[in-house]
């Protein structure tokens, strides 16, 4: 089992954290914590994402990407090293 | 610029038309009132299905036989939810539908209210993407931004939630251009200069063809590409059209139910050139034994189906359009194009079949050599599907429209009304059979209402075939539920909503009923009665390689 941590941007729209719980659960990647705060002077979700998995991370960063309100996302390697140790 | 108030139902109106829509499919009710008493003062032409999921499909038909939005209607609560599976089937098949769905007033929202479902929280896995909008003064550019999605890169269903105190408030016309999405994700330059070298180097490519080609209107580019290359073609069942049927290097659909030539010529490959293609799993039978000794190049405008499934050596990323005549190339290849046309001839179909009873497969193909130019065909799901897809000849996939990715029983008879409704002067058949018919059979009412002069050919062997199939190859024979010998009198049925109809048991009825059916001006319904032990071949059984196909000996 993987973990990891996705750093992720989004819009700040109310539902755009249940958009990206489901995508993580549907795409089989459970889901260890989250962590997400609005930044209100610019209105952008930051949203860390703890996963882990068996399956490669890069096919959720995708399936995250497609979605309409995110911004960016990216994988934290250094946590995701030091996690999977 | 501000301009005339009006209200939110009015608003839409003025949305749709702005975006060319000219014919929605839907179904009243209380929490969407508003919506259709705005309708009644619109130029938008509405046509009544009698289920919401019936509304659903026959807005897919529509979006894939003409390349527009399609767009339905639907009120809270049950209306809502009966537009899931239609919204789920879009998004499987990335096909732009819009669902307006009417919701309880905001103030009753999260109350249990009468009618009142969270479809938001519905939509969240069957949608490319919904909104609901509590403020009307949202509603215009939620409205322009729904279409744009629904088109943007890869096409996908959105959904529209509006409660019904915003579609009554009033709100002043805003005019702003909204339908610009930022484009967030950068695609990578296309690596050209590493496709060119794997395609010098191949002696034994093929060409992968899905959905995504039809999809991106890449057919003129994509027929360039195989002349010029000469690379030997397969297609996916959503792929059907993009290929020229005629063309010598074609060999027909791949996977499950695909041509023997298919799939030996594609497990045979040292080079798989996948096109607008997903390598699902009724495409690959077992993943890791498809096309073993391929490299893989692979087009694709969705950058999470890169590497989804099967690792790509070389990933092109964007519009087919653009990137693919960036590979034509001619290849020194004909041992190899010869090899894959002997297998052609040697595996191709037959249609000799014992006994006086009908024989499906020579059914369609008679059908196939007889219907006029640019006619469109629906299916069901089920054994007929898998034997149109076989034994029937298209030349764009706007012609063929069947239920792919989410294969939903129930989509051909909707599907044929939205397709008719899109394009009246072409021919539209839906090829079902008496398991799927009766899944959306209401629809017979609409044709009824709306005079649609949609064929339907029934393939009617008494059993939910394809399940029996498999019940007797993979089940020891134990036939559970798929006994349907007390279907209705299927004349009769489409006698009462004055559909000709009309049932052949015999071979040699089959020519002359066709004829009838498409000489005959209006709606009419062919029955076709089968053996009930008829198969599907070939059959590529579950988790088994595409060569390791089962075949009729």
């Amino acid at each position: 089992m993987n973990h990891y941590q996705l750093n992720i941007t989004a819009d700040d729209k109310q539902v755009v954290l249940e958009r990206i719980l489901q995508v993580a659960r549907y795409r089989g990647f459970l889901i260890n914590g989250i962590n997400a705060q609005v930044n209100n002077a610019d209105n952008i979700g930051i949203i860390k994402l703890f996963v882990s998995s068996e399956r490669s991370i890069g096919l959720l960063v995708d399936q995250i990407n497609k979605l309409i309100d995110i911004k960016s996302v990216t994988v934290d390697n250094k946590a995701t090293q030091s996690t999977s140790a | 610029m501000a301009s005339e108030q009006l209200t939110g139902a009015a608003l839409l109106f003025k949305v749709l038309q702005q975006h060319q829509v000219k014919h929605v499919f839907g179904y009243p009710g209380g929490a969407i009132m508003p919506i259709y008493d705005a309708l009644y003062d619109s130029d938008v032409e509405h046509f009544l299905c009698r289920h919401e999921q019936g509304a659903a499909f026959s807005a897919i038909g529509y979006a894939r036989a003409s390349e527009q939005v399609g767009v339905c209607f639907a009120t809270s609560g049950p209306g809502a939810t009966n537009l899931i599976t239609g919204l789920a089937d879009a998004l499987a098949d990335s096909i732009p539908v819009v669902a307006i769905t009417g919701q309880v007033a905001t103030a009753a929202m999260g109350s249990d209210a009468f009618q009142e479902i969270d479809v938001f929280g519905l939509s969240l896995a069957c949608t490319k993407h919904s909104f609901q909008v509590t403020d009307v003064n949202d509603l215009e550019k939620v409205l322009h931004r729904a279409f744009a999605i629904a088109l943007e890169g890869r096409q996908g269903p959105v959904l529209v939630d509006i409660p019904k105190d915003v579609q009554i408030a009033l709100v002043d016309e805003k005019h702003g251009n909204y339908s610009q999405l930022k484009n967030k994700v950068k695609l990578p330059p296309a690596n050209v200069g590493s496709a060119l070298a794997l395609m010098s180097k191949a002696k034994k490519p093929i060409l992968y063809v899905g959905g995504g080609v039809g999809m991106a209107q890449a057919i003129d580019e994509l027929r360039s590409f195989a002349k010029c290359t000469g690379i030997p073609s397969v297609s996916t069942l959503k792929g059907l059209g993009a290929l020229d049927p005629q063309d010598a290097n074609y060999m027909g659909m791949l996977g499950m139910h695909g041509t023997k030539a298919s799939n030996l010529a594609v497990q045979a490959c040292d080079l798989l050139i996948a096109v607008g293609a997903r390598f699902d799993d009724r495409v690959t039978g077992k993943l890791n034994e498809f096309a073993p000794n391929a490299k893989v190049i692979h087009f694709d405008i969705d950058t999470a189906e890169i590497d989804k499934r099967r690792k790509a050596d070389v990933a092109i990323l964007g519009d087919l359009k653009v990137n693919l005549p960036s590979l034509e190339m001619p290849l020194s290849i004909e041992q190899w194009q010869e090899t894959c046309q002997a297998m052609q001839r040697d595996f191709g179909w037959r249609y000799d079949h014992p006994g006086e009873n009908i024989f499906a497969p020579a059914v369609l193909k008679e059908l196939s050599d007889r219907v006029p130019e640019n006619t469109c065909v629906t299916t069901d799901v089920g054994q007929h599907q898998m034997w149109t897809a076989q034994h029937m000849k298209f030349n764009d996939p706007t012609n063929f429209l069947t239920s792919g990715g989410m294969g939903t029983m129930g989509f051909g008879l909707p599907a044929a009304i939205g397709a008719q409704v899109s394009r009246p002067h072409d021919c539209i058949i839906t090829v079902s059979g008496d398991g799927s018919i009766m899944m959306n059979v209401q629809e017979l009412a609409t044709i009824k209402r709306f005079q649609l002069p949609v064929k339907i050919v029934l393939i009617d062997n008494s059993k939910l075939g394809m399940v029996r199939q498999w019940q007797d190859l993979f089940f020891n024979g134990r036939l559970s539920e798929t006994d349907l010998s007390d279907n209705p009198d299927f004349i009769m049925l489409a006698q009462a909503f004055d559909i000709k109809a009309r049932q052949i048991t015999k071979k040699h009825e089959v020519a002359e009923a066709i004829e009838e059916m498409l000489d005959h001006n209006g709606p009419y319904l062919l029955q076709v009665k089968i053996d009930a032990k008829d198969n599907v071949w070939p059959l590529v059984p579950p988790n088994t390689a595409n060569d390791k196909m089962m075949e009729n000996t």
